[in-house]
């Protein structure tokens, strides 16, 4: 829908050159009279831009920005008007000269936004299934370079978190909520129709700073995708068999059209900087609390390590180490340049981006990527034979330094010496401190490059059965490194390059995907019957070499690991996976009013047991569309559309890794007396299967005055059960977990609302307001033995999974000035498990995104609003006490300072005081660690402007400014409320400047 | 057209048999990098590299690691043997001024990878006891080794944690409840152990450097668990057999050679994973210019040198920024690669088993046998013999005379305090934040979480 209003407005701003040129161009033969008129919609509002035949002559016109039309055409003619989106209108001329046309708004629009449902496709209108959508105009709105970045607030049960600011990091997304304890939550990703693994295959030794994942995703260029499907619901994903449970996304690339070579050029360049700075203690503050600190704890000597407040450091110093260490400013330059067109027999589309970016840190860091597009398409003059290709290559090329400061930088003391001195070499302060910046001596780099093809060849056999051919092959290899130069130790260790040390790892994953189909399709008396049969084969093998030198004769031989003294292979991995399925689906359509899909997969996976590896799963959906009903017609004419729907099926997950079920020694990378050690892998269990997700969704969905108003609603209930876990073991078992099934259930409920609306749909102005809202709910349905088991305290029958049994905070003690907590079980002591009985849930509790879309002349404006109502750890959690050689937020300072006070904050330590240490501890596993981080957050932000072209350049040109993340609304204050990986660089506010071109 | 139906037919008839055929697509080997638990004890090569991986571990990450994190390092700063110069961010802080919590993160660590190695030592017994091909020899070698090393990581346990399980399986339904044992208990185990253990190794070393256990080390061993367990007898009988063992062990009378890897007065050392390199103990320790960044040697320490002790110049080492002096141990000089390794990490040693015997001895009331033990650590050292002590004079000189020995090795200094019920008399002092309960680290809270039968916590915590 949106993309149809989209193609008006370009129309309507490109055709009034064309018009008059057309006009000007018409020959025609006499004797005609002119005819001339207004065109105009239902609600009387002129319509520019349609196009008008004259049905004998097959000569037309357009109408003009005020509607009007004039053309030649004898009295006995019959004129044809048409736009997209209204239904076509025959008016015969019967000798007038003046006509009045009223295009009726096409009520059938849902029926032609064709959804993408990986196998096989539906319209929006017909669909049972649930499934959403995001086109490439709306990614295009924002400047990201990661898919899953651009569906954030626009999908509803979508919840998309990233896990750092830095350029590559990853993404965590749910949808629908938390499915499993201890398994894999990612969906699974189809990219143009072969499987795209989303795991990391990075070594973890060599990428830290990403917080050991580096999303594969990146592989992936935002540009080039057409449109983004998320499946939710049974029906939609019970077709993917043991791996929908978390639902499905596809990704769709673009794909050529057919006529005159298209080029589009796309240049944009973009500044971002972190957000959110914490509210930090002054240097008097700083120093007022560690000397208090010092003095609560009976020290008056301050010891020889406390250089803060000995003497060592000048107390008139103060660095505000946020602005220092992460306040840089990051530049990202994009450009895109395509191809496109073709005959009706072949169509291609290719496109090449280019993209760098640095970081906010000091010093040279930066990210590139750069990404080829193929698309091709043929069909046979008859029809019969279709052949599809499409090919990808990415280059990801990230060099980043080897840690992130953005912790450092909330911690550092304020009056903390200068990082340079004043020869401009890295400031060691007679050995007071450890320079951050040495940080940034070591580096880290990584190079992947993603190659995706896929290949579809289709062929009708006979009228309604088609054969279909589906092949893919992925193939990502990887090379990165982490260089830790003896430059990044304090001189005072002396280190010389003997101590440099060097870790490289290659890594690469290949994939092939088989899937032979047939489809049927046949129609009669009103029934319509859709029949899929197909099977999958798929293979996937993960190979990694690890290395890791050490002394080098010279550090500028570090990129050469060959000059190492010592070298050794600490990890050479292979991993394999295959699975196999078959899967079908039955659709049968009465009257377009009633329509069944049944769909259903037995599928076998490598990553089970012999005996365990197939398993059935299976889906029925089900739609009635109401407003086709004469009676509801007459009864309600303002309802275009409406539809109730429902589905309920079952889907697996298969998320646990390769080989659990073996008992297996690995190798363990070190050696001993010459000899490379073998470690035990794992807790040995053969007996694990499938986890099992039972999926049940109804939804109602109503299109008001012409589909003006377009409202959806659903209610989902999933439940998950025989969980695959790693059942966490106390350490006396060796390992701290065991694979296994466990007899749990969990529940995911919701409510997800959305509402498409067109405001105001006239040629100077529109406005278009889209909303969606998702009400989550994450519930532990049953779990036997629960009080027995590992989990007894770490879960709750009846709370989400994502709980926290904490302790209940009553304040500071005003005599002793540390921390009390409740005595829950009242034997006088503090102490946990018992007292440990407050529940903290930081999931969301509701969350969504609101779009506004105008169009003003030539102007486009959007704004994506998303909102969250949720809770989160605050500075507390993971936090150390006030008081020690480490900044805080401003909040410590109404403390606790003799007896009598009862400040929020108890007493400061510097850790010679055990009561307030154990306080403060308790206080970080408290229901005081947790706060209210809701958020209001103006994602983004785009204004788009076409440029008015002349008459014969044929070159359109759009400019436009985006910001991404440049207000956000909340009531937390210790850093970015959405945010949940403590330390670790938040998403970055950005402004965008652009340009596209294309003639 | 005729070609599309011949393509289309050549088609289904290779797609259906394959989708109705083959389920064996999805079964699998496993990968060249990783074994089966059989494949491991068929073969002597890797059932060694099964136990290397025992022997590695303990040297780079676990408990008597010579790194920042073993005990070593963490006891020297719990008791008075170093001072700690470094962050209070870091956990050694915590250790230092005596604020251990049951959340701290260190201590889970310590606890959780020691019964990782246990698993370790667990698996590779079972996989002996099922696989009967190894031949025998190297059968009772690895067997010995594992039941070796299962003692000396569940000893340790039990000296920083008191009651522990003592983990004989790897049967994870039976270790995921499994209860405390108290000291007789774990006694039992111990000496059943490495009794075992001593009848499986053979006299001689199966690797060069004496870096794996024969049945000496094991002896060595059991004497000192018999030692803290009160069995002087044992403790004695099991030193005298190996102090006799003279034609394999030699005393080494100078001071700057006793940490060398080829010293004969060395009974196990862990050698480094790297050829050339040396040990962590050294990288740990040593630091060239003042201030310090993370511990120097105590200041009580240094002044409690006796004139003349030779150890004070030999082992310590000064450094200085001009106006401040430091001191840091200098057992082990070889800091970083050298050509080839010089020095590896000793855990036993003959002058710990004069020590013991000693301690025995005077246990048994034969303080002038225990006087001679002790002359024999102090002629070494360059100090007069000792002579007609009372009994009270002889624990004072015995504690002394293995403060000044064994100063950073693997906590000697924190167990000895412990055992003779000094840790007060000495720390409370030193250690604002003292506590009789500080005796015991706490069990990890994480644990008594994942297995009640774990609990009660320890005292104080």
């Amino acid at each position: 829908m949106r993309r149809v209003s989209l193609l008006m407005l370009l129309y309507i701003f490109l055709m009034p050159s064309c018009a008059l040129y057309m006009q000007a161009g018409t020959v025609l033969e006499p004797p005609q009279a002119t005819v001339s008129g207004t065109v105009t919609d239902t609600s009387g509002n002129p319509l520019a831009g349609v196009n008008l035949v004259v049905e004998s002559k097959r000569i037309g016109t357009i109408s003009g920005l005020d509607g009007s039309f004039s053309i030649q055409a004898s009295p006995s003619d019959v004129l044809v008007f048409s736009m997209v989106g209204f239904k076509p209108l025959t008016v015969p001329i019967s000798g007038r000269d003046k006509i009045a046309v009223m295009l009726e708004e096409d009520v059938t629009q849902l029926g032609e936004v064709v959804l993408n449902a990986g196998y096989y496709t539906v319209t929006e209108r017909e669909r049972t299934g649930n499934i959403s959508k995001v086109t490439a105009s709306e990614i295009e709105k924002q400047p990201v370079s990661n898919p899953l970045a651009a569906l954030q607030g626009r999908m509803a049960g979508v919840n998309i978190t990233q896990t750092s600011g830095l350029p590559g990091a990853g993404f965590n997304i749910q949808i629908r909520g938390r499915n499993s304890i201890a398994a894999g939550n990612d969906p699974l990703y189809i990219v143009d129709g072969v499987p795209f693994a989303s795991d990391p295959i990075n070594n973890t030794q060599t990428s830290g700073i990403l917080g050991g994942s580096i999303s594969p995703l990146n592989g992936i260029n935002p540009a080039d995708i057409e449109k983004i499907e998320v499946l939710k619901d049974a029906d939609a994903t019970a077709i993917y068999g043991s791996r929908g449970a978390n639902g499905v996304v596809l990704i769709t690339t673009k794909k050529g059209r057919s006529g005159k070579a298209e080029v589009n050029i796309h240049l944009n360049t973009t500044l971002g900087r972190a957000t959110r700075s914490m509210d930090l203690l002054s240097t008097p503050q700083y120093l007022e609390m560690r000397r208090e600190a010092f003095a609560n704890d009976g020290i008056e000597e301050y010891p020889a390590n406390a250089h803060d407040v000995n003497g060592n450091w000048d107390q008139g110093r103060y660095t505000d180490w946020q602005k220092e260490l992460i306040g840089g400013t990051v530049h990202r330059t994009m450009a895109q340049a395509s191809v496109s067109g073709g005959s009706n027999g072949t169509r291609y589309l290719m496109s090449g981006t280019y993209q760098r970016e640095n970081t906010v840190f000091p010093g040279e860091s930066g990210y590139q990527k750069g990404s080829v597009l193929l698309n091709l398409d043929h069909s046979s003059d008859d029809g019969r034979f279709k052949l599809h290709f499409s090919g990808n290559y990415v280059v990801d090329d990230n060099d980043l330094p080897a840690a992130d400061l953005t912790l450092t930088s909330r911690t550092l003391a304020p009056n903390a010496p200068a990082l340079y001195d004043d020869h401009g070499e890295l400031n060691w302060a007679d050995n007071t401190w450890n320079n951050p910046l040495a940080d940034l001596e070591s580096r880290f780099s990584s190079i992947t490059k993603t190659l995706t093809t896929n290949g579809v060849a289709t062929y009708e056999v006979v009228k309604g059965l088609m054969a279909k051919l589906n092949m893919g092959y992925t193939d990502t290899r990887m090379k990165d490194s982490r260089i830790l130069p003896s430059t990044r130790y304090n001189p005072y260790y002396g280190a010389d390059s003997r101590y440099s040390v060097v870790y490289k790892g290659i890594a690469s994953r290949a994939s092939w995907i088989l899937e032979p189909q047939l489809q049927w399709q046949g129609r009669a008396k009103g029934l319509k019957i859709d029949v899929l049969v197909g099977s999958t084969f798929q293979q996937e093998g993960k190979e990694q070499l690890g290395l890791y030198g050490e002394g080098f004769s010279s550090n500028h031989l570090l990129d050469d690991i060959s000059a190492a003294n010592y070298i050794d292979v600490n990890r050479n991995t292979h991993d394999s996976y295959r699975y196999q399925a078959v899967f079908g689906r039955v659709n049968v359509a009465y009257q377009k009013k009633y329509i069944l899909n049944l769909t259903g997969r037995r599928d076998g996976s490598s990553r089970f047991g012999p005996g365990r590896q197939f398993a059935n799963f299976g889906a029925i959906g089900a739609a009635w569309l109401f407003s086709e009903e004469s009676m509801i017609k007459g009864a309600f004419p303002f309802l275009s559309f409406g539809k109730l729907r429902g589905s309920y099926g079952t889907t697996g997950n298969d998320q646990i890794g390769d080989y659990q079920f073996f008992e297996s020694y690995g190798l363990g990378g070190v050696n001993y007396d010459g000899v490379e050690t073998l470690v035990p892998s794992r807790l040995f269990n053969p007996d694990f299967g499938w986890e099992r997700n039972d999926k049940l969704e109804v939804g109602l969905e109503l299109g008001l005055w012409r589909d003006r108003i377009l409202l959806a609603g659903n209610y989902y209930r999933n439940r998950s059960s025989n969980q695959l876990v790693g059942i966490p073991m106390p350490g006396t078992t060796g390992f701290t977990g065991l694979q296994a099934n466990l007899d749990a259930v969990v529940q995911n409920r919701g409510v997800e609302l959305e509402i498409t609306s067109r405001l105001w749909d006239s040629p100077k102005f529109k406005w278009e307001l889209g909303m969606n809202l998702s009400i989550p709910k994450n519930e532990l349905l049953s779990f036997p033995g629960l009080e027995t088991s590992t989990y007894a305290d770490r879960l709750v029958v009846g709370a989400p999974l994502g709980i926290r049994k904490l302790y209940l905070s009553t304040g500071v003690d005003p005599a002793t000035g540390v921390y009390r907590f409740r005595d829950y079980d009242g034997d006088g002591v503090i102490s946990a498990p018992n007292d440990q009985q407050w529940i903290g849930d930081v999931g969301p509790d509701y969350f969504g995104g609101i779009v506004n879309s105008f169009g003003i002349g030539p102007f486009a404006l959007d704004f994506l609003f998303q909102f969250k109502k949720q809770q989160n750890w605050n500075y507390i959690f993971n936090g150390s006490y006030p008081g020690l050689m480490s900044n805080k937020p401003v909040d410590v300072l109404d403390r606790w300072r003799e007896a009598g006070d009862n400040g929020p904050i108890q007493q400061y330590t510097t850790g010679r005081n055990t009561l307030a240490v154990q306080g403060f501890n308790r206080y970080g596993s408290s229901n005081m660690a947790i706060s209210d981080a809701s958020f209001v957050r103006l994602k983004t932000i785009s204004l788009m402007y076409d440029l008015p072209n002349s008459n014969d350049s044929g070159m359109d040109c759009t400019l436009y400014l985006q910001g991404h993340n440049l207000l956000t609304i909340s009531g937390y204050r210790w850093g970015d409320p959405e945010f949940t990986g403590g330390g670790r660089l938040p998403p970055l506010r950005q402004i965008t400047l652009g340009t596209k071109l294309t003639f | 057209m005729i070609k599309q139906r011949l393509l289309f037919k050549l088609y289904m008839t290779l797609w259906l048999p394959i989708t109705v055929g083959c389920t064996d697509f999805v079964e699998m080997e496993l990968p060249p990098s990783q074994l089966t638990g059989e494949a491991v004890f068929n073969d002597p090569a890797t059932a060694t590299a099964a136990l290397a991986n025992i022997y590695a571990s303990l040297r780079d990450r676990t408990l008597i690691t010579g790194g920042s994190r073993g005990i070593g390092n963490i006891l020297a700063h719990y008791a008075d043997e170093l001072d700690y110069y470094g962050s209070e961010t870091a956990s050694l802080h915590d250790f230092t001024v005596h604020s251990v919590l049951a959340t701290n993160s260190e201590v889970a660590t310590l606890w959780n990878d020691s019964y990782n190695l246990i698993y370790a030592c667990n698996s590779i017994l079972e996989g002996l006891d099922e696989r009967m091909s190894l031949p025998g020899g190297h059968r009772a070698q690895i067997k010995g080794e594992a039941l070796f090393l299962r003692g000396f990581i569940h000893f340790y346990l039990s000296q920083l944690f008191g009651d522990i399980p003592y983990v004989t399986r790897t049967d994870h339904m039976v270790n995921a409840t499994i209860g405390k044992l108290g000291a007789s208990g774990i006694h039992e185990h111990l000496v059943h152990d490495l009794e075992e253990s001593m009848e499986l190794l053979p006299i001689e070393y199966v690797a060069a450097d004496r870096v794996r256990a024969n049945r000496f080390v094991a002896m060595a061993l059991l004497a000192r668990i018999q030692l803290y367990f009160g069995y002087w007898e044992d403790a004695l009988s099991a030193t005298d057999v190996v102090l006799g063992a003279t034609g394999q062990y030699v005393w080494e009378e100078d001071l700057g050679n006793v940490f060398l890897k080829g010293s004969k007065g060395i009974l196990w050392q862990l050698s480094p994973g790297t050829p050339g390199n040396n040990t962590l103990e050294a990288l740990t320790f040593i630091f060239e210019q003042g201030p310090p960044t993370m511990g120097a040697l105590s200041q009580s320490l240094m002044d409690g040198f006796a004139i003349n002790d030779q150890r004070a110049v030999q082992w310590t080492k000064s450094v200085t920024d001009g106006t401040d002096i430091w001191y840091h141990p200098y057992k082990y000089r070889a800091r970083g690669p050298s050509g080839s390794s010089v020095e590896h990490s000793v855990v036993l040693r003959l002058g710990e088993l004069y020590l013991i015997r000693a301690e025995a001895r005077m246990q048994l009331g034969d303080l002038e046998g225990a006087m001679a033990d002790l002359n024999k650590i102090r002629g070494r050292a360059g100090l007069p013999d000792l002579a007609g002590l009372n009994g009270e004079e002889l624990e004072t000189a015995l504690l002394r005379e293995r403060r000044y020995e064994l100063f950073t090795e693997f906590g000697h200094r924190w167990f000895d305090l412990k055992r003779f019920q000094k840790a007060g008399e000495v720390l409370g002092p030193l250690k604002p934040n003292w506590q009789e309960s500080h005796l015991l680290f706490p069990i990890p809270q994480s644990e008594l979480l994942a297995n009640p039968d774990l609990r009660p916590q320890n005292d104080g915590y």
